[in-house]
């Protein structure tokens, strides 16, 4: 549970002050209001935050003990998380910043980066340097950097806010491809909107 | 590495950074020319003299201008004064110079022709007092060969009075050693013509210094009956600054030569002014270094973001770090080697006027300085390295 809550005794979650686990393979919606915790939670699990009270286990392991190391090896390997404030790089171009995540893994060839730029409808925007794009527009390169990571877990922290139903639609579709593909699991948080298109195995209440 | 230097490098201030490298390259030269300067200029000084330790004293009588002209006062020392000296607690040893009590004369020959040749005499003192080499510091009965230490003064009277109104040659050390010498010594009714080899030349000295065997072989064939009280003692003292030295000298109207005084205080003041403009110089590095530090500290906190964000991307401490701490090494790397052009030039400058007033005078070695520059970079570069690396760490992430 996090720090801040600590006084607040009326807490009602299914997450804070439970045990909880999420299994790969599987999708998980989080749902809650704002203030709730839910960019706090992803912070948690992203190795971001530590100021919970608790224990966080990765296969068995306490992320507390993890180092500098461990947490780039995580991230690059293990857990891909797409920012509620996306994280994005407004000086560089909407393809720079997926390649600076690429060059790192090594994972995706242009063509299926080229690919997805295409369905989410943004191709003509490779180029343009990313400050100068809609919000929208960023969500939508902000989730396609974080799909060219391998990953046991994909974390999408509100990544629908400011799209329309149908990019949001496509940007499930992509993202749950990638998850099967991967065998991995989906965990979205939502404060309302959310990808109507997705089947989630659990919808968890914060 | 393209990518991240292009997010990385936004905020850079050429200003900062060319102030540091200003600053830095000042302080560099600086250091370095300093350690240059003492290196090639100390020989000059210190050069060669190795023949006479440092804490060796030589003592004479004071010579009244009546007792010298009447010779009513004798100037020699006798064997127990020399004990006195022996007991005071400032003196670890002490010797008498022994001289010769025949008639020297000696030749230098071109050819084996002798060209010119002087009336002159040797001293000796124990060959314990003798720094040298002692292969080349040694005489046994047979050997044709005398080894001789000259003054160092001979050689500049030759040089700079006797060459240059003759049209001869003007000689330097090296010469000077590998001229043959004949040697003729005269007295008690016998004559020998012996080979003098000059081994080297002390400034210390002022006395022509042949080894003690050979001094006590000759007196005994040449003078079997002079006494042979000495005229100067050499001593071998703790401290040679130590007033009780000074003290007895006077009360026993002794006096040391201080020929040697002149070098030393001028090698000392050329310590102390070389070290003064080090701490200069270092001082001028060490704010630099602060400049460059306060430079990417100011960086990394304008891109703090940016960072952070790299680094929740995966990326790791060492490789976000890497471009600031290669930038900073760079840098002094630049500075280094643009220190060491300036100074290898402004060096060729000054060696050009020390050659002219010194003509005898030695290079002096370069690798100190190349060393002290390289220890420098070295640390300057790690502690960069080092403080760049703790300042990401420092971000959240």
């Amino acid at each position: 549970m996090p720090a801040v809550f600590a006084g607040n005794k009326c807490l009602t979650s299914d997450v804070w002050r439970h045990d909880i686990a999420f299994d790969k393979g599987r999708t998980y919606l989080v749902e809650a209001a704002s203030g709730t915790g839910k960019s706090t939670m992803c912070s948690y699990i992203i190795g971001y935050r530590n100021d919970y009270s608790g224990r966080i286990l990765f296969d068995g392991e306490d992320i507390r003990s993890y180092g500098d190391a461990r947490w780039a090896e995580i991230r690059k390997r293990s857990i891909s998380l797409l920012f509620q404030e996306l994280r994005l790089f407004p000086e560089l171009t909407a393809w720079e910043n997926i390649a600076i995540k690429n060059q790192l893994t090594g994972h995706k060839q242009d063509a299926e980066i080229r690919g997805w730029f295409e369905r989410l409808g943004i191709e003509d925007k490779t180029d343009c340097r990313l400050g100068l794009m809609s919000y929208g527009q960023q969500q939508r390169v902000a989730m396609i950097r974080a799909l060219v990571q391998p990953f046991d877990f994909i974390v999408a922290d509100e990544p629908i806010s400011h799209l329309d139903e149908d990019n949001s639609c496509i940007m499930a579709d992509i993202m749950h491809e990638e998850a099967v593909k991967q065998g991995a699991g989906m965990i979205v948080t939502s404060i309302g909107k959310h990808m109507s298109n997705l089947k989630y195995d659990y919808i968890i209440k914060l | 590495m393209g990518l991240i230097w292009k997010l990385l490098r936004q905020h850079i201030s050429v200003l900062q950074l060319a102030g540091f490298f200003v600053a830095n390259l000042m302080g560099m030269l600086i250091v370095l020319l300093a350690m240059q300067f003492y290196q090639d200029l100390g020989p000059v000084f210190t050069s060669k003299d190795s023949f006479i330790h440092d804490d060796y004293l030589i003592a004479s009588k004071r010579i009244s201008t009546m007792g010298g002209l009447t010779g009513g006062e004798t100037s020699s020392f006798t064997s127990g004064e020399i004990e006195d000296l022996g007991k005071c607690s400032f003196v670890n040893s002490v010797a008498g110079f022994v001289a010769s009590q025949y008639k020297v004369a000696c030749y230098i020959g071109i050819d084996n022709v002798e060209q010119f040749g002087t009336e002159m005499f040797f001293e000796a003192v124990p060959d314990e007092f003798v720094d040298t080499d002692r292969s080349e510091w040694k005489w046994s009965e047979g050997q044709e060969e005398v080894p001789i230490i000259l003054p160092r003064t001979y050689l500049a009277i030759y040089n700079f009075g006797f060459a240059q109104s003759h049209s001869l040659p003007k000689m330097n050390e090296g010469v000077v050693s590998q001229i043959g010498m004949t040697v003729v010594l005269r007295g008690h009714g016998l004559e020998q013509r012996m080979k003098g080899r000059v081994i080297g030349f002390s400034s210390r000295l002022n006395t022509i210094l042949v080894p003690m065997e050979f001094m006590h072989w000759s007196n005994g064939r040449f003078a079997p009956d002079a006494d042979t009280c000495p005229t100067r003692v050499i001593m071998s003292v703790a401290n040679p600054t130590d007033s009780a030295i000074t003290t007895y000298m006077k009360q026993h109207g002794y006096e040391i030569e201080e020929d040697k005084l002149d070098a030393s205080r001028m090698t000392y003041f050329l310590k102390i002014v070389s070290a003064v403009i080090m701490s200069v110089g270092l001082l001028i590095s060490i704010l630099s270094f602060y400049i460059l530090m306060l430079s990417i500290y100011l960086l990394v906190q304008k891109n703090t973001v940016k960072l952070q964000n790299l680094l929740l991307l995966g990326y790791t401490t060492a490789r976000v770090s890497l471009p600031y701490q290669l930038l900073t090494v760079f840098m002094n790397i630049a500075v280094l080697l643009i220190a060491l052009g300036i100074l290898f030039a402004l060096r060729g400058w000054y060696m050009r006027m020390l050659w002219a007033m010194f003509p005898d005078m030695q290079e002096g070695k370069v690798l100190p300085t190349l060393i002290l520059g390289g220890v420098l970079f070295g640390i300057v570069s790690l502690m960069n390295i080092f403080a760049v690396r703790n300042k990401i760490n420092n971000i959240q992430h």
